[in-house]
């Protein structure tokens, strides 16, 4: 298979931050100054049999290297704890959190690739005119308002017509699976659109000086010399080249959303990963913020790999 | 002999980032016919890749041209773009530098040969991969290689398929601008002889934009030498190496080392083209020619001296007003 | 000197040997955005510094009802203390404009050592340097920065250490790269042939070419320093005694602002911060582009070339 050594280096790459990852998550838990998890008289209302439980589950009573070792044996078991919140276990509680940010961010990301690759490709191909600086400089204006206050200017304007909390209208009882759909989509409208906004700010940016830079290159005077086209040499040599950076800052980009999304679940109560980590913060729910934080920085590292990988199927010139 | 390609008082401006425009090509006209091969020589910045691009009209946005540019009799240049595109690559192709990128990285050059093919109706599909195929065997590309990327291919292989690709719709007038530069001596050779002997096999009407002049006397028959922007001098290569009528073409023949004569001073010519970013007064060599004298204070027009061969340089004006003591 | 038109891909200005405040004087001159950029944040800049003496009224002084709306005393109106919008709003940018100097000053520490030293020792120096920074980069900076501050306590100097520590790998990145080519220039390796110390070339020779980009790259980084200063002020994990522009849109929020209609408590403060990054960015942006000239001829543009009448004057022996 071509290049199978860059696909097993990168994976390797990706293997070993996800361990410094979780290496970090421990030290930062379990061994930064005035880590509550060491001390336990932090934990709300903690029976003595809680207690004791938890000394066992964290091995407080042992040395830093010991807990060092059962944190990763627990880890490959997939076993996160238990939250202190509701004394489920830290993995059921982050499935169904994931389980709800993932479509609501899945709505945000394809609204902000569509729009932002368009008006990208506009700003590009109508460059100097006043439609390319009117894209450019809305997309920068976007790009630059801060993500929760975004999602608090679109709560203010669609208050009356579009929900503006919580991912389900509580009243509603048993609903049939359609009027549920119906529900949660609605709900979901204007988180994701915030989103959306924010991202296609950034992604026409990318996009308009992806073009740029292949509009200049020389194969395209090639083309043109052919005598395609213009469309047809923007469509078939352009975009097609300008996709390998795109692709890559794209996916790239997908692993912080997860992490932004975090201000927009507060600002729309959204019970998702992000809302998890919030309340967790709030609640001081150690287990949970550790999960969380970890499954988080995984996804980063996955989506990196991601794009790695990305740009090795794209760019035939990569194959030491 | 018909006259393939006729250009007429080629004037092309660019917008300058601050304003102004620079005047890069002033009033250039050239001839070919079938079989005639041309070499345009001149230093970097001379006007002569703008020259060969503006025959094909891949000129930016920021340019401006005024003009004739003649293909069979018919003037292409006067309706732009739109004029211009539906005689790109059936009537006039071009080989880019080797150095460039001419060729997309992200598509194999068998796929980039036929999608000339295909755009032209010269052949479709299976046909079209067949006559890729001979195509690249006629420039000494094994026919494999079809399936390979640009990258995969060294400098003078990916020359060879340019080439391959430029004749793939019989053009009849091939550009060649600066093909052998960047390209190792050896490989410059093999290119040169390809070119040599498709031009000959095909009936094509060559013009070879390059600096470089041994290739101009290996290739070409005629040649105009390009100064700030215009021609200087027209004429036979041996015309031009032997009997110069204007000293900057002297002086760019003189600068060529001989590997012969090792005993011969080497000549340079001393300072640098003139802005073309301000209207020229008088001649443009003035400043850095050995023979300039009173009259070339007035810019001189390329007049013909004899029969095939013309110079812009007051030396060869029949009336001289200075007259012996 | 003359204008040389080179082949395609002419870059079509006079070159000039660029002086170092020059690159960067010139650049903003010749954007409108540049300037548009710098002229505003300049002015934000100065009404937040002279916030004590400009302020209509006292920050901690309730004038009025709770989220009262606007009128001529109060143009933007009352937060959910009673105190005035337009005061808040200038003491707010003080805030918020020391943390995001003294965030980026940390950053700028971190990875711009980071960075020359990479760049300019290369080889293993170099490959474990990048590794470090390629694992920073991995690591999500809004959850790390809100579990950092959870863990450390919110004061002012946690949130601007927290901050610095996540921004200092782009500066890095930049700065390695650079570094790696201003290294390779002749008077560079001249002075290494006479002899000079590692450190006089770095502070002498290689710190004067890339301050121009390290300023580019500066700018852009306070506005995300700004922009991650609001985000941990909204999740409440901003310095509760200090107010920052971030701290009035969570306040607001926190009070149900929104449900009292007073919008004018959390759209203002908002914009402001979003003026202040996208003005930081369109410096930034236009600074960097300045100094990266990738300025290549599109080949192919909407627009075509145009046509001009016959001049007359040329070719006489056709």
């Amino acid at each position: 298979m071509r290049g199978a050594d860059y696909v097993i280096k990168r994976t390797a790459f990706a293997v070993v931050t996800i361990f410094v990852a979780v290496t970090i998550n421990f030290a930062l838990f379990r061994l930064a100054p005035g880590s509550a998890v060491a001390n336990l008289s932090r934990v709300p209302h903690a029976t003595p049999e809680l207690r004791h439980a938890l000394e066992k589950q964290f091995g407080l009573d042992k040395s830093k290297g010991a807990q060092y070792v059962l944190y990763l044996k627990q880890l490959v078991h997939g076993n996160l704890g238990v939250s202190f919140a509701n004394e489920q276990p830290v993995r059921s509680n982050l499935r169904t959190a994931i389980g709800n940010t993932v479509p609501m961010v899945l709505l945000g990301t394809i609204f902000a690739i569509v729009v932002g690759t368009l008006t990208g490709v506009v700003a590009a191909w109508r460059r100097g005119t006043p439609l390319e600086t009117i894209s450019v400089t809305t997309a920068l204006g976007f790009y630059s308002m801060p993500t929760h206050w975004l999602g608090l200017m679109l709560v203010i304007l669609f208050a009356g017509t579009l929900p503006t909390g919580g991912m389900t209208n509580e009243f509603l009882l048993n609903p049939s699976w359609w009027t549920h759909v119906k529900d949660v989509l609605s709900h979901m409208t204007l988180p994701a659109l915030t989103l959306g906004l924010v991202l296609y700010g950034e992604y026409t940016l990318i996009v308009r000086s992806a073009m740029l830079e292949t509009l200049g290159e020389d194969y395209i005077l090639t083309a043109r010399a052919k005598g395609l086209r213009p469309w047809t040499i923007v469509r078939r040599h352009a975009l097609r080249n300008a996709l390998l950076p795109i692709a890559t800052l794209v996916a790239l980009s997908l692993g912080y959303i997860v992490a932004g999304a975090i201000l927009i679940e507060t600002v729309f109560s959204w019970p998702g990963i992000g809302r998890a980590v919030y309340d967790a913060v709030l609640q001081r729910d150690y287990p949970m913020l550790q999960g969380a934080f970890l499954v988080l920085t995984v996804s980063v590292v996955f989506f990196n790999l991601l794009a790695d990988l990305i740009y090795f199927k794209l760019d035939p010139r990569i194959t030491q | 002999m018909s006259v393939l390609l006729e250009v007429e008082d080629l004037h092309v401006w660019f917008d300058l980032q601050d304003g102004g425009e620079l005047h890069a090509v002033q009033g250039v006209g050239l001839r070919l016919e079938a079989g005639e091969r041309l070499g345009l020589v001149g230093e970097s910045g001379c006007g002569k890749t703008t020259t060969a691009l503006a025959i094909m009209g891949l000129l930016p946005p920021s340019a401006s041209v005024a003009g004739r540019v003649l293909l069979d009799g018919e003037d292409v240049l006067a309706g732009g773009e739109a004029t211009m595109r539906p005689h790109r690559w059936t009537d006039v192709a071009i080989v880019f530098q080797g150095a460039m990128n001419a060729l997309n990285p992200v598509q194999t050059i068998g796929s980039q040969i036929v999608e000339a093919l295909e755009l032209h109706g010269r052949a479709r599909g299976g046909a079209a991969q067949a006559r890729t195929g001979e195509l690249l065997e006629s420039v000494g590309i094994p026919r494999e290689r079809a399936q390979r990327f640009p990258h995969e291919l060294s400098g003078g292989m990916r020359q060879r398929a340019a080439i391959a690709m430029a004749l793939s719709c019989n053009p009849k007038v091939l550009i060649a601008d600066e093909p052998t530069t960047a390209l190792d001596v050896m490989v410059q050779a093999q290119i040169l002889d390809l070119l040599d002997a498709l031009c000959r096999d095909f009936g094509l009407a060559l013009v070879l934009v390059t600096h470089d002049l041994p290739v101009v006397a290996q290739l070409c028959d005629l040649g105009a030498v390009m100064y700030a922007g215009e021609i200087v001098e027209r004429g036979t290569v041996d015309t031009l190496y032997h009997a110069p009528r204007h000293p900057y073409t002297r002086l760019l023949f003189a600068a060529t080392p001989d590997l012969d004569d090792s005993t011969g001073p080497i000549v340079s010519i001393p300072g640098s083209p003139p802005r073309l970013d301000r209207p020229l007064e008088g001649c443009p060599f003035r400043l850095r020619c050995d023979s300039a004298f009173s009259a070339c204070a007035a810019r001189p027009v390329l007049r013909t001296l004899e029969d095939g061969h013309a110079a812009a340089c007051h030396l060869n004006d029949a009336v001289r007003t200075a007259a012996p003591a | 000197m003359s204008v040389i038109l080179h082949e395609p891909g002419a870059v079509l200005e006079p070159e000039a040997a660029p002086s170092r405040g020059g690159v960067v004087w010139r650049a903003i001159r010749r954007r409108p955005s540049a300037a548009i950029g710098l002229t505003v944040l300049l002015l934000i800049v100065l009404a937040a510094v002279l916030a004590p003496w400009l302020a209509p009224y006292g920050l901690h002084d309730q004038v009025g009802a709770v989220f009262a709306a606007p009128s001529w005393s109060h143009p933007l109106g009352l937060d959910d203390g009673g105190i005035d919008m337009v005061t808040l709003l200038m003491w707010g940018a003080q805030i918020s404009l020391v943390v995001g100097f003294a965030a980026t000053l940390v950053s700028m520490a971190i990875g711009g050592t980071v960075g020359v030293l990479a760049g300019y020792f290369g080889g293993k120096v170099d490959v474990i340097l990048m590794r470090i920074t390629d694992y920073f980069l991995v690591i999500p900076d809004v959850p790390l920065m809100i579990v950092v501050a959870a863990i450390w306590g919110p004061s002012l100097f946690h949130i601007v250490i927290v901050i610095g520590i996540l921004l200092w790998t782009s500066t890095a990145r930049v700065l390695r790269a650079q570094v790696k080519s201003v290294r390779e220039r002749v008077y560079v390796k001249r002075a290494r042939a006479l002899g000079a110390g590692h450190a006089r070339i770095v502070l002498r020779h290689v710190l004067p070419q890339v301050a121009p980009l390290l300023i580019a790259n500066t700018v852009l980084t306070v506005a995300v320093a700004i922009f991650d200063e609001t985000a941990l002020s909204f999740l409440g994990l901003g310095d509760p005694s200090r107010i920052s522009l971030g701290k009035v849109i969570e306040n607001a929020f926190q009070r149900a602002a929104i449900s009292a209609g007073a919008w004018w408590a959390i759209v203002p403060p908002g914009a402001l911060v979003a003026l202040i990054i996208l003005s930081c960015s369109l410096l930034g942006g236009a600074l960097e582009d300045a100094l990266n000239p990738r300025l290549r001829v599109a080949h192919l543009s909407a627009r075509t070339f145009r046509l001009r009448p016959l001049v007359g004057r040329g070719d006489s022996a056709v």
